[in-house]
């Protein structure tokens, strides 16, 4: 079942700004987790905005869950079903006080007080930011306030997360803990993903990889299938994950290993059995440990 | 660190007066602001006093807080203090030249000085043991009757609680912008009043540039998160009065008697 749907979307931010999306056509099904790639200025930040009705399309529609985001009096049934994270973890914090930011959602939603409560405390176990419900978001790391801005979102009960660029100004750590939060929100809470951004490691965490390029829908398939294009990919200016890079290299170099890897261990893999395929000789300090 | 100021001066604690609710917590302060000014003699002004002193040993706050919070307003108190001196009314004790004083100037340099320090002490109780949050949260409530009158309250406080997130994040910023000016060459610390204040503007276009990014965002994040204004709004927080708020009010509401039959009473301290 699909549950947004985008049917030949175009946007433009001002009538003589020039048009950022040329008719996009995407299907997000219910319980998935869908990477949305793309460089600077594809079109991939208005896409998200479009998605919980922030953005209204210039012409096509998007539907969510059947609700025309176009329409005014229906608005609020849209973003109660889509919820928006973004880039930068400070400016989307409102209280001063953990538990009383993820409640603002609920709150706005004239849900009863011990329903908030219990929604509260659910959504940030769901974070694993229980502990931190009276801090001040001030004093709490990037990865920390980015999770508490998803809890925000969930304790809306909403069935779909929209992240612009979630982990864009956040170190290595808390990139990690803003990524398993995600990964684990959909596995086991069945919530639908839709994670916008350029980091191509990201990306293959997702079932499906949406590459967009100067407004369009580039590539569409499941990560294997969309990084064993590199050459397309090049020529647009986009990045493969790293393992995918090495191994293409290596081929370009002159040798034939089989497969595209996605992460280090696949790829340690498909270079071992080459290595073995082929009797190559195993020298170096490491190399015993490394295949 | 500058952002420490953001909390308030908010000392968390259990006392009976951090658990009072908040609201009763801001009408008893203004109340007994309102007491202090209104005391006429010392029978009544030492009774508000000893109430003052009552909640600063109820609260539990180290006395060492007070006294700070004095510490700023201790020029005012001496200024007016000491101006009063010289405008007293009747029978003059000394005389120096163009200078008299009277004992009406003493005492109500006295009074005035009293009034002053115990006004701050019973605000500091307010500050001391209610977060901003509750503060913020009281005074939507107390003034939801307005509302009415098409007093925009609700955006008001939501206005007070956006602005109280976002002051240590703007101190914070302005921390780091000033650091990246002065490693870019900037001398903040050196010249006249004129040129320091020239050398605030390379730090507060940054600031505000940034400020109205993070504004543009709030908008979109609070948008997100289904905000469209205070109509059929819930709180997750609910104030609810206890057993303590109705004691304490009670005792007021006795002591607010005693205190309005012996002012009539007992003749003003000073004569006018």
């Amino acid at each position: 079942m699909n549950f947004i749907e985008c049917r030949a979307l175009r946007f433009a931010y001002g009538e003589e700004s020039g048009e950022v999306l040329h008719g996009v056509d995407l299907d997000i099904r219910k319980g998935e987790f869908i990477a949305l790639l793309g460089h600077n200025g594809c079109g991939k930040s208005t896409m998200a905005k479009l998605f919980n009705g922030m953005l209204v399309p210039t012409a096509g529609t998007v539907l969510v869950d059947g609700i025309d985001t176009a329409v005014e009096e229906t608005q609020l049934d849209v973003r109660r079903r889509v919820g928006l994270v973004q880039q930068n973890p400070d400016n989307q914090l409102v209280a001063g006080i953990v538990e009383e930011d993820v409640a603002f959602g609920p709150e706005n939603l004239g849900v009863p007080p011990a329903e908030i409560r219990r929604r509260v405390d659910a959504a940030l176990k769901a974070v694993n930011m229980y502990e931190y419900r009276e801090h001040a978001p001030h004093k709490l790391s990037g990865g920390q306030k980015q999770r508490i801005a998803i809890a925000g979102v969930i304790a809306m009960e909403t069935e779909c997360i929209v992240l612009d660029e979630p982990t864009a100004m956040l170190d290595p750590r808390g990139r990690q803990e803003v990524m398993d939060t995600i990964t684990y929100l959909n596995r086991e809470k069945g919530i639908t993903i839709v994670l916008i951004t350029h980091y191509m490691d990201e990306a293959v965490r997702a079932d499906r990889v949406v590459v967009m390029d100067d407004g369009q829908v580039l590539l569409d398939g499941d990560p294997r299938t969309v990084f064993a294009q590199v050459e397309l990919l090049k020529r647009h200016h986009l990045d493969v994950p790293q393992a995918t890079e090495l191994v293409y290299r290596l081929n370009a170099a002159g040798c034939s290993i089989a497969g595209t890897p996605l992460n280090e261990d696949e790829c340690v893999a498909a270079i071992e059995a080459y290595i073995r395929k082929n009797h190559l000789p195993v020298t170096g300090r490491n190399a015993g440990n490394a295949v | 660190m500058i952002s420490d100021i953001t909390m308030g001066q908010f000392f968390p604690g259990k006392s009976v007066i951090h658990r009072l609710d908040p609201r009763v917590k801001l009408c008893l302060t203004v109340y007994f602001i309102v007491l202090i000014f209104c005391a006429q003699n010392f029978v009544t002004m030492a009774a508000t006093i000893f109430m003052c002193l009552l909640g600063i040993a109820l609260s539990r706050v180290p006395l060492k807080l007070y006294l700070k919070s004095l510490k700023p307003i201790l020029f005012i108190v001496v200024f007016t203090g000491v101006l009063n001196l010289f405008y007293g009314t009747g029978e003059p004790l000394v005389q120096l030249g163009f200078i008299t004083i009277t004992r009406n100037g003493i005492l109500n340099s006295i009074m005035i000085a009293v009034r002053i320090v115990v006004l701050i002490l019973i605000s500091s109780i307010l500050t001391f043991t209610t977060s901003p949050t509750q503060l913020t949260d009281a005074i939507e409530r107390l003034l939801k009757p307005l509302a009415l009158l098409h007093v925009p309250v609700h955006e008001f406080a939501m206005m007070m609680t956006i602005a109280l997130r976002f002051v240590p994040t703007l101190l914070e910023e302005t921390e780091k912008i000033m650091a990246a000016q002065k490693a870019r060459g900037a001398d903040m610390e050196s010249g006249g009043l004129v040129q320091r204040i020239q050398a605030l503007i390379p730090v507060l276009i940054p600031l505000f540039v940034s400020a109205f990014r993070r504004a543009f965002d709030l908008a979109t994040a609070m948008e997100s998160r289904c905000y469209h204004g205070g109509a059929g709004r819930t709180k997750m927080k609910v104030l609810k009065f206890g057993r303590v708020d109705f004691v304490s009010l009670a005792i007021c509401a006795a002591f607010l008697a005693a205190f309005i039959a012996l002012n009539i009473l007992i003749p003003p301290a000073v004569v006018r």
